[in-house]
């Protein structure tokens, strides 16, 4: 069942890869230079031998335009750029699971030695326990922050209130972050310093189990090689800044904190656990742009994010996908009315999309069953029906409850 | 009317510091141009709410744009142009070698290498002009301006009015100043070649300023002996009105690339059953062709071309050489800069006259060689093609850039009304004082034949 993951450095020859009794694929990040610059996800038969020969035939496939694209940033003349990164806070919001927590301070502290001083915070969501609080605890260079409120997006907006830093990086506790993600972010900043918001690539941290492998086939969080600039239009998609979900994922981002602050942080309503898990990244990232600022997506600003494990839990996924983007669309749809024709396009998009996937599942041509697309379809129809003002009531009572 | 705002042109070397692009007041965008040191590589268009723009977003933006030309230059595969209608898939193409890939050290030094080697053919500049001399004069400025000077630089004056043209060339001693007193472009083209002597003749109009390395990057082209034409790009010089846009548009797609293309045989055997879209190798303003494919496959056909059918004697032309087995070769590193026309009524005038020279030409090239394609192409694709834009501009209440549909389709039936009048005339007037004995051609290709295209009839 699982996929070998296997690291690639282009400087050196390629290796022969062989796969255990048990693999039945692989998946390679290809890095120049240590730079991550391609990715490859390939089903094999068990036992396979992969020769260099045929991986390098892999990879040429995939990472062809984004090396011609690395010689050319040697040797393009750079825009020097003397500037230091601003003060960083990295947050990281989590809820009882201190081993996947320690295990994404843990690549932190790689970082940490890099240069920089780092204001690391850890939001301790609603906890059910003190775990979290002890592990911080024992970390001096960790500060602990409680938010009883349950839900992300309370956890996200308590670390607004309590960074310093002049950007505000988030991720998830199921990530861990790649030798070259402050590198990345540091890139990106320099390369757009007018941008507002930073997002990143996000590939797997394992693919152990039929759920993960699904995921990830299905092209997981990726959103590829090329560095992007997303400003008010984006040439050739007329749907945006609508269309959500191609800025980025929400468990790698970053913001200027003042710009956070200034359009009201996050929306409590989105992202609000079990009821509503989702939909918050893709409200943020819209708000940033529609206020007039630029989002930057930057490939080696890099995370690897452990998928869910369990196959009940990716269908549950896909669900809320459905639901947290149709939430989002409704929001926006009754807050920026400028944008009303736009929202509606999208949701005939979406509706077609769905359809479109659901037949060509029906005839064996999609990787996911039709099980985990009618999922992520009823989502969206419970999100389309009013998910959204229900979710402001519930918080309104969060609120009431905690005050 | 119209709230059209133009786009300011800029020409960024990318080895030279990058700007920062700011907004600029009443135009919509930059169209960018990419170079690195004389060779385009790239273009984007970058409208004002992209704006400001720094200058390391704009590195990247180029670095992005210029990818697909660089790989074509310096890799055997992966980054092919696709040929237009016979490979709309850009997988035709095959992924490139990862060893060849990994080889590619500064690909921007390497590519300059290419560039750099010195041509070993002769080369005539051939301009037809017809009382414009302002534009003739801006033409021959930079003319004057070529890294290499050519041979020869002949000036046909085609029935001029009066003796402006031939005052202007008087002062420039490098000029030779040809008169052809029967007007018609073809007509002109033929007396220049008749009087070229360099070993390439390379066509431009008189609207249109060339960029120093135009001679030189031609000639490179015709080093491998089988290219007979070969054609470059036309970047616009200006895109200031909505006409001109419009037009820009218009002749954009794949033959306005950054990336070398070779029509060949096997283009020409692909596409012979539904009319070969030989217009789409290149435009007459940015044109060249070795001396020996006038005397493989003739002249150009006088009853095509401006002041006859209209215009399409260049790609009738490229038809012929096809026909006969030749490669035209589309080298978008020789760039002109052509200043469009800047009002609406001229640019619909031009459209029905590109229409009624392509139904002539597809007319001439049926009569010429009996491949029913040209015939499908004006009795099946034309008419389907018409039908669907008038339906489109029924939708949108003929807007604008739909309003030349009706002009189009009156073009295409007075050209077969010219074709009709007009077929029994000579194709090219038989030379004066040229022996036209097949000289000793050099080309290795034995399938070049002339004995299928005679002079008229």
């Amino acid at each position: 069942m699982p996929y070998k993951i296997k690291e690639i450095e282009l400087t050196k020859p390629l290796p022969d890869i062989s796969l255990s009794p048990d693999e039945t694929g692989m998946a390679l990040i290809v890095r120049r230079n240590d730079k991550p610059v391609g990715f490859v996800i390939q089903q094999f038969p068990v036992k396979s031998l992969i020769y260099s020969e045929e991986i390098a035939q892999l990879i040429a496939k995939e990472i062809g335009s984004k090396l011609i694209q690395e010689y050319l940033q040697e040797e393009i003349k750079p825009i020097i750029n003397l500037a230091l990164f601003p003060s960083l806070t990295i947050a990281i919001c989590t809820k009882d699971r201190p081993d996947n927590l320690a295990r994404c301070l843990h690549s932190l502290k790689e970082l940490l030695q890099q240069a920089l001083e780092l204001d690391v915070l850890v939001i301790d969501n609603a906890p059910s326990d003190d775990r979290t609080q002890k592990l911080v605890g024992s970390l001096p260079w960790v500060r602990y922050v409680r938010e009883p409120k349950p839900g992300l997006d309370f956890a996200r907006n308590k670390a607004l209130q309590s960074a310093k830093g002049e950007f505000l990086a988030f991720l998830d506790d199921d990530v861990v972050v790649d030798r070259r993600w402050l590198t990345g972010l540091i890139t990106a900043w320099q390369e757009n310093p007018d941008a507002a918001a930073f997002t990143g690539l996000v590939l797997p941290y394992e693919l152990e189990t039929e759920a993960q492998i699904l995921f990830e086939q299905r092209g997981g969080f990726r959103r590829g090689f090329q560095k992007i600039r997303y400003g008010q239009i984006l040439p050739g998609n007329p749907l945006h800044p609508c269309g959500a979900g191609i800025f980025g994922a929400g468990c790698n981002m970053a913001f200027r904190r003042e710009v956070l602050l200034k359009i009201g942080g996050f929306d409590e309503a989105l992202d609000t656990g079990a009821p509503l898990p989702g939909g918050g990244d893709l409200d943020i990232f819209y708000r940033v742009i529609r206020a007039g600022y630029t989002l930057v997506y930057e490939p080696e600003y890099l995370v690897f994010h452990q998928h869910r494990r369990e196959y009940e839990k990716l269908q549950r996924q896909y669900w809320s996908w459905g639901l947290g983007f149709m939430a989002f669309v409704i929001k926006a749809y009754q807050t920026d009315p400028p944008q009303r024709s736009k929202l509606r396009a999208l949701i005939w998009w979406w509706v077609k999309y769905q359809l479109k996937q659901l037949r060509d599942s029906w005839r064996g041509n999609h990787v996911l069953p039709i099980n985990m697309i009618l999922a992520e379809m009823w989502g969206g129809i419970v999100g389309f029906f009013g998910e959204y003002p229900r979710s402001m009531k519930r918080i309104e009572t969060i609120r009431r409850q905690f005050s | 009317m119209s709230n059209f705002a133009p786009w300011k042109i800029l020409h960024i070397d990318l080895s030279e510091d990058i700007p920062e692009l700011n907004l600029e007041p009443h135009y919509q965008g930059i169209y960018a141009v990419f170079w690195w040191r004389g060779i385009p590589l790239g273009d984007r268009q970058i409208f004002a709410s992209q704006l400001p723009l720094p200058a390391s977003a704009l590195r990247n933006l180029a670095i992005e744009a210029i990818t697909p030309a660089i790989g074509d230059r310096l890799l055997e595969n992966g980054f092919k142009a696709p040929l237009p209608v016979v490979y709309p898939d850009p997988a035709w193409d095959k992924p490139p070698d990862l060893q060849a890939l990994l080889a590619l050290q500064q690909p921007l030094q390497q590519l300059q290498q290419t560039y750099a080697q010195p041509v070993n053919n002769s080369i005539s500049i051939v301009i037809c002009t017809r009382n414009r001399p302002e534009q003739l004069a801006r033409c021959l400025r930079s003319l004057l301006n070529l890294s290499q000077p050519p041979q020869q630089i002949i000036v046909v004056d085609n029935a001029p009015q009066d003796e402006t043209t031939r005052g202007i060339v008087a002062q420039i001693p490098q000029v030779q100043y040809i008169l052809e007193p029967t007007p018609g472009l073809s007509r002109a083209r033929n007396t220049g070649i008749r009087h070229a002597t360099g070993e390439i003749i390379a066509f431009t109009d008189d609207d249109v300023e060339v960029h120093p390395d135009w001679c030189v990057r031609l000639q490179q082209a015709f080093i491998n002996p089988q290219v007979l034409a070969v054609t470059g790009l036309m970047l616009p010089a200006e895109l200031e009105t909505e006409a001109q846009y419009i037009f820009h548009q218009g002749s954009g797609g794949s033959a306005w690339d950054y990336r070398a293309i070779n029509y060949d045989r096997q283009f020409f055997a692909n596409m012979q059953h539904r009319g070969v879209p030989v217009w789409r190798i290149g435009a007459g303003a940015n044109m060249a062709f070795r001396r020996q494919a006038f005397e493989l496959v003739g002249y150009f056909d006088e009853r095509l071309g401006a002041g006859a059918s209209g215009c399409s004697e260049d790609s009738e032309m490229w038809y012929r050489i096809l026909a006969e087995g030749g490669i035209c070769r589309y080298e978008p590193t020789s760039v002109v800069f052509h200043y469009h026309r800047r009002d609406i009524t001229a640019f619909k005038s031009q459209a029905y006259q590109y229409m009624r020279g392509h139904v002539a030409a597809l007319l001439i090239q049926f009569a010429n060689y009996q491949h029913w394609g040209n015939l499908r192409r004006l009795c099946l694709t034309l008419p389907k093609y018409y039908v669907a834009s008038i339906l489109r501009s029924l939708k949108h209440g003929f807007a604008p850039r739909y309003s030349s549909v009706f002009t189009e389709i009156l073009g295409c039936v007075s050209g077969i009304q010219f074709y009709l009048n007009n077929r029994k005339k000579p194709a090219w007037s038989i030379p004066v004082n040229n022996s036209q004995s097949p000289t000793q051609s050099n080309l290795q290709n034995s399938q070049l034949i002339t004995s299928s295209i005679k002079p008229g009839n």
